[in-house]
């Protein structure tokens, strides 16, 4: 029998009000949000748009002063951390939060569907990234997955009326749970290995060299397994263009932006957090998934009609570029480091230039009425600012300087390449093959939209909304900024996660 | 005397768990969960967890799984339906085999595990003394863990709003800014209904 | 293994006689439950006769007091029908799956025993002391809820498996309607919580032992939602929609003959009664009553649990008599939109007290607030299901109009 945990009087947790002030800041919002559609029903429903986009704006405010402030904050014994780290990572949560709210704005307004519940149910999901940013605890890690997977499986099957929107959430909501199983499965095994959550504590268990580590490299598999689904790594990735394509355009650019970066802070966390001693096990395995999405994303990519498909697996590819640099994080402590910043810088780039590509997409898809790369052809002809700007974006994701994307890649295989392990070099030269087989069919689109004849008759200019303009605007000036003075995004993602010299 | 208990509701466990697969009928593979559900009730007495032991019967057996029972008669699923259908050649043996060599992959670990599959703790070691552990948990849940507890409030409320969206259409879209000039017209119309 | 050694028999070694004593105290409460029930069925009939002014059973034994042996006798020998479209297995199971948890509930409920002037409501059988309950787990109430959320498996099969649409009605409205209520129940128990600090059943008892009785010291309200809902728990009048004879022909067990009807209404009795003592126990103090005769001491306590428990079984048989039954979505809006909310509102009432006590707030500044604020929130509750109900009747006359327009 033991008895060694004494019963002592409840004491109430410490708790640092000004860490934890953009999570108060965002709930409130959330809900004033629903308090207003209760009382005040559909006369509310225009000002939702904006009441959220001030909301995520307001909860910038406490970031920039936890940001000017610069302590790192430990909450609740270690479980909840902010740092530089996850304060940059809300920052572009935020960001993105924001800028699918302006390409929501018109959009969920046309498509006969509940209004308000879409704009909390999208902050509720942003809180879940937003604390995703700051978990270092098993527990509190796999409550923010959900509480930013729920809302996404929501929001995929909004379009009520549309089969492939059914077809979508449940396909998502399906493949999501069982991820989900297989993750919960794996940590319960790290528990049990560790005997703890905390992913501090966990590293600290296997230094000790507690445990059977057969155990603890199966439940690593599994965690790794899940946030593979969540960044729809290959062969997690299945789940990925049905969704994106039958799921509302913003929603999609929501998913392939937030929620994957969502499911790499994750990761990262894990990874070098809880596991970084253990290279030996996760580095081969995301060696493999890097190659396997890098290489399976683009070719499939090529064979694509539908725009919203394309997109998917070029997100899957550039999920690809984006693990590979875990691949070798483990070969030193200064490799880690520039691996760390290398992801987030690309996860940082990547979110504006593919918001930026979605908003395109989104504006041209409401003239045409379709999402086939043809109904795009000469799309210079009536949409000549879309077109100039679709080609940035384009670019930007295949790398060509002097956009952000080629910086993001350029930080990718400079971590690859001076890692000096083998295994690097290789992978590095598959990124290389890669860049130029997504070049091929990103540069297809572009050709479409500038050359081709367009399709319609109709060729008055097209009709751009405010919030669409000032979306855009925000991600051209972040993608060329970047790619510009990529000093200053490196300024920005000089964060580190090891605790060194410990 | 424990080894015994915990065989017992081991088989208990494992006979529920296969009688859910293979149950042609919904209505008897809910049942067969919720045996697998009390059998881990027993295991969770046998580590003198007496209070989770109580909440996994309220919750899972009291709550889940009645309403799957609830949804499965209502929408009137509950007879045993044509399986043999295979839209891709070939998936279900190849999940088979694959099924089958995770589960060889996961005992193997299990099995040879060196210095057996836990570390810190033995597997059953209690948590603490059984008549506090109401306690313990409580304590846990709202001091290191209070804010992902509060995080779940969230998720449930989310979770609730959404079923309520999902499974109703939307009131007011349906005539609202596509054509204004339909629902106006509407809206006399049901004036006109009112004076008559 | 620590889990029942709250009852001082088990502390020791066990031996033969504490096995003996086990078995006897299993015994004697399941006895003591079956020949309740047979009194409880006529005590009920009788009554209710005499509401209706009416004679009711009158010629089994005296005062028709065997009438319920009569009927038990005869259900026995009528044959055992098994509908064709049934599902045989369920079929049968689902009357053990209720009988089962309504014996098994009474077990944690302490019949007797002096918990007054620091006494540990004990008593001495042979040598040996013991509490007068069967069992005395730590998680004690916890394990009747458990114990009655296995209970609708009973109801919500028999009718599934009986192949009829009937019965399968009545178990969708029963399930729906034991599931609703179990929160409203569980929140109403969990203020008693608060005071007593324990969930163990002997625990709740010794804490009311000088006259606080928990009845009092929640201030009324959660025993009131406790007895509403508790009502609708057991599917009686006025919430017996699960068996409404003239929408569902019987309910869950119009299949149902013979012996198996008999186990589902032994069960239905076993657990109103169970359900009488559970409340007792919660908020009436259980056995706690003044000692009269120091002579015969342990006599006190079963007789005044005896009383308080009869106190019950006659309120719920004058609310059969009285009330006339809800229809099924006043039945909900009940559950749902009042007593749920209130329940908790009032938890949260009283947790706000206890904490003020621990650090010293003033209890005057406390009561107004919390109450300032619970009708805040029951306003906005109010207002937003008044302003749904308006939006959606406004939207079902739209879309009546347009199809109209359509066609």
């Amino acid at each position: 029998m033991s008895t060694n945990l004494l019963i002592v009087a409840f004491e109430r947790p410490a708790i640092d009000w000004h860490a934890v002030a953009p999570e108060i800041v965002l709930l409130s919002v959330g809900v004033l949000i629903t308090l207003l559609d209760i009382l005040f029903l559909e006369k509310a429903r225009p000002y939702m748009a904006a009441l959220s986009g001030l909301g995520i704006l307001a909860t910038a405010i406490p970031l920039l002063t936890l940001g000017i402030d610069g302590t790192e904050r430990v909450l609740f014994d270690g479980a909840y951390v902010v740092d530089n780290f996850s304060l940059v990572l809300k920052a572009i949560f935020l960001l993105a939060g924001y800028v699918v709210i302006l390409l929501s704005t018109n959009y969920i307004v046309d498509g006969d569907y509940w209004e308000s519940e879409y704009y909390g149910l999208l902050l509720a999901s942003l809180m879940g990234m937003i604390m995703m940013a700051s978990s270092r605890d098993l527990i509190s890690v796999f409550v923010a997955l959900e509480l930013l997977s729920i809302p996404a499986y929501l929001m995929v099957a909004w379009r009520k009326r549309d089969p492939k929107s059914n077809e979508a959430g449940l396909k998502y909501y399906l493949m999501g749970v069982f991820a989900s199983a297989v993750m919960l499965y794996g940590m319960s095994l790290l528990f049990g290995v560790s005997g703890t959550t905390v992913l501090s504590e966990i590293a600290d268990s296997i230094d000790a060299g507690n445990g059977s580590s057969s155990v603890m490299t199966l439940g690593i598999v599994f965690v790794v397994a899940g946030f593979a689904f969540k960044v729809s790594a290959v062969p997690f990735h299945t789940w990925a263009p049905d969704v994106y394509e039958g799921a509302p355009t913003p929603v999609t650019a929501f998913l392939s932006v937030a929620s994957k970066a969502a499911g790499f802070v994750a990761l990262l966390a894990l990874i070098f957090v809880g596991f970084y001693e253990l290279s030996n096990i996760w580095e081969p395995l995301i060696w493999i998934l890097a190659a396997l999405s890098m290489t399976v994303g683009n070719l499939v990519a090529l064979r694509q009609t539908n725009i919203v498909r394309l997109m998917a697996y070029s997100g899957v590819a550039q999920t690809g570029f984006m693990i590979a640099p875990l691949a070798v994080a483990g070969h030193s402590l200064s490799t880690g480091n520039q691996a760390l910043s290398a992801i987030v810088t690309y996860l940082a780039i990547y979110a504006a230039m593919n918001l930026g590509a979605f908003a395109v997409i989104i504006t041209l898809a409401r003239r045409t009425g379709s999402a086939e790369i043809d109904s795009f052809s000469g799309a210079f002809h009536f949409a000549p600012g879309l077109t100039v700007a679709m080609t940035i974006f384009l670019f930007s994701l295949a790398g060509i300087p002097p956009l952000g994307g080629w910086f993001a890649k350029f930080e990718v295989f400079r971590v690859l390449a001076t890692s000096g392990e083998t295994w690097g070099y290789l992978l590095a030269v598959v990124a290389a093959i890669n860049s130029v087989i997504a070049l091929f069919y990103y540069a297809t689109i572009a050709r479409k939209m500038w050359a081709d004849d367009p399709s319609e008759k109709d060729l008055n200019n097209i009709e751009v909304t405010p919030s669409l303009v000032s979306a855009l605007a925000i991600c051209v000036l972040v993608t060329l900024l970047f790619g510009i003075f990529p000093q200053l995004v490196a300024r920005f993602t000089e964060v580190s996660l090891l605790a060194f010299g410990v | 005397m424990e080894t015994v208990v915990f065989l017992i509701s081991a088989a208990v466990i494992l006979s529920g768990a296969l009688g859910v697969i293979f149950s042609k009928n919904p209505v008897h593979s809910a049942l067969f969960m919720v045996q697998t559900l009390f059998g881990v009730a027993v295991l969770f007495v046998l580590l003198e967890a007496t209070f989770l032991a109580a909440i996994q019967v309220i919750v899972y057996a009291g709550a889940i799984v009645i309403l799957f029972v609830f949804v499965i008669t209502l929408l009137g699923v509950d007879r045993a339906e044509d399986l043999k259908v295979e839209p891709i050649s070939g998936q279900r043996p190849l999940a088979v085999v694959l099924g089958a060599s995770i589960f060889g992959i996961i005992l193997t670990v299990l099995i040879v595990a060196v210095g057996g599959p836990t570390g810190e703790q033995v597997a059953n070691t209690p948590i603490g003394d059984a008549s506090d552990n109401t306690k313990i948990l409580g304590e846990a849940l709202f001091s290191t863990h209070v804010f992902s507890v509060e995080l779940t409030a969230l998720l449930l409320t989310v979770a609730v709003v959404g079923a309520v969206v999902l499974s109703t259409r939307p009131t007011k879209p349906l005539i609202s800014t596509l054509d204004k000039q339909q629902n106006d017209n509407l809206e006399d119309e049901l004036e006109e209904k009112g004076e008559e | 293994m620590m889990i029942i050694a709250s009852d001082p028999l088990l502390s020791s070694d066990i031996g033969f006689s504490v096995v003996a004593i086990m078995l006897l105290k299993v015994v004697i409460a399941f006895a003591l439950l079956m020949v309740s029930v047979m009194l409880v069925i006529w005590f009920e009939r009788k009554i209710v006769a005499d509401m209706h002014n009416r004679v009711g059973p009158s010629l089994a034994g005296p005062w028709g007091i065997l009438q319920t042996l009569a009927d038990g006798i005869k259900l026995f020998f009528k044959e055992d029908l098994l509908p064709e479209r049934a599902d045989r297995v369920v079929f049968r199971l689902a009357p053990y799956l209720s009988l089962v948890p309504a014996f098994l509930s009474f077990a944690i409920v302490p019949i007797g025993g002096d918990f007054t002037n620091g006494g540990d409501g004990t008593v001495s059988i042979f040598g040996h002391r013991t509490l007068l309950q069967v069992a005395d787990p730590p998680v004690g109430i916890l394990l009747f809820l458990a114990l009655s959320s296995i209970a609708v498996y009973g109801v919500m099969l028999a009718g599934w498996s009986s192949g009829s649409k009937y019965p399968l009605l009545g178990s969708v409205r029963a399930s729906a309607q034991m599931i609703s209520y179990e929160a409203a129940l569980g929140l109403s128990m969990a203020t008693v919580f608060l005071f007593s600090g324990t969930l163990s059943t002997s625990g709740i008892v010794s804490g009311q032992a000088t006259w606080n009785w928990n009845l009092v010291s929640t201030g009324f309200i959660p025993f009131i939602i406790f007895v509403i809902a508790g009502t609708a728990e057991l599917n009686r009048p006025p919430f017996d929609l699960v068996e409404a004879e003239q929408e569902l022909v019987g309910g869950f067990h119009t299949e149902y003959s013979s012996i198996r009807f008999a186990l589902f209404f032994l069960a239905e009795f076993m657990n109103m009664i169970t359900m009488s003592a559970i409340a007792v126990t919660l908020f009436l103090g259980g056995p706690n009553g003044p000692i009269l005769i120091k002579q015969i001491a342990w006599v006190w306590p079963i007789l005044w649990f005896f009383l308080k428990v009869m106190a019950f079984l006659f309120t719920f048989v004058w609310l059969r008599a009285t009330l006339p039954r809800l229809r099924y979505d006043q039945l909900m809006d009940l559950g749902w939109k009042l007593l749920i909310p209130a329940s908790l509102g009032w938890f949260l009432l009283i947790a706000a007290l206890n904490i003020g006590e621990d650090r010293g707030w003033s209890t005057f500044l406390i009561v107004p607030i919390g109450l300032i604020v619970l009708s805040l929130a029951a306003l906005l509750l109010n207002g937003a299901i008044k302003k749904a109900k308006d939006s959606s009747l406004h939207a079902a006359d739209l879309s009546e109009i347009s199809e109209g327009v359509d066609q």
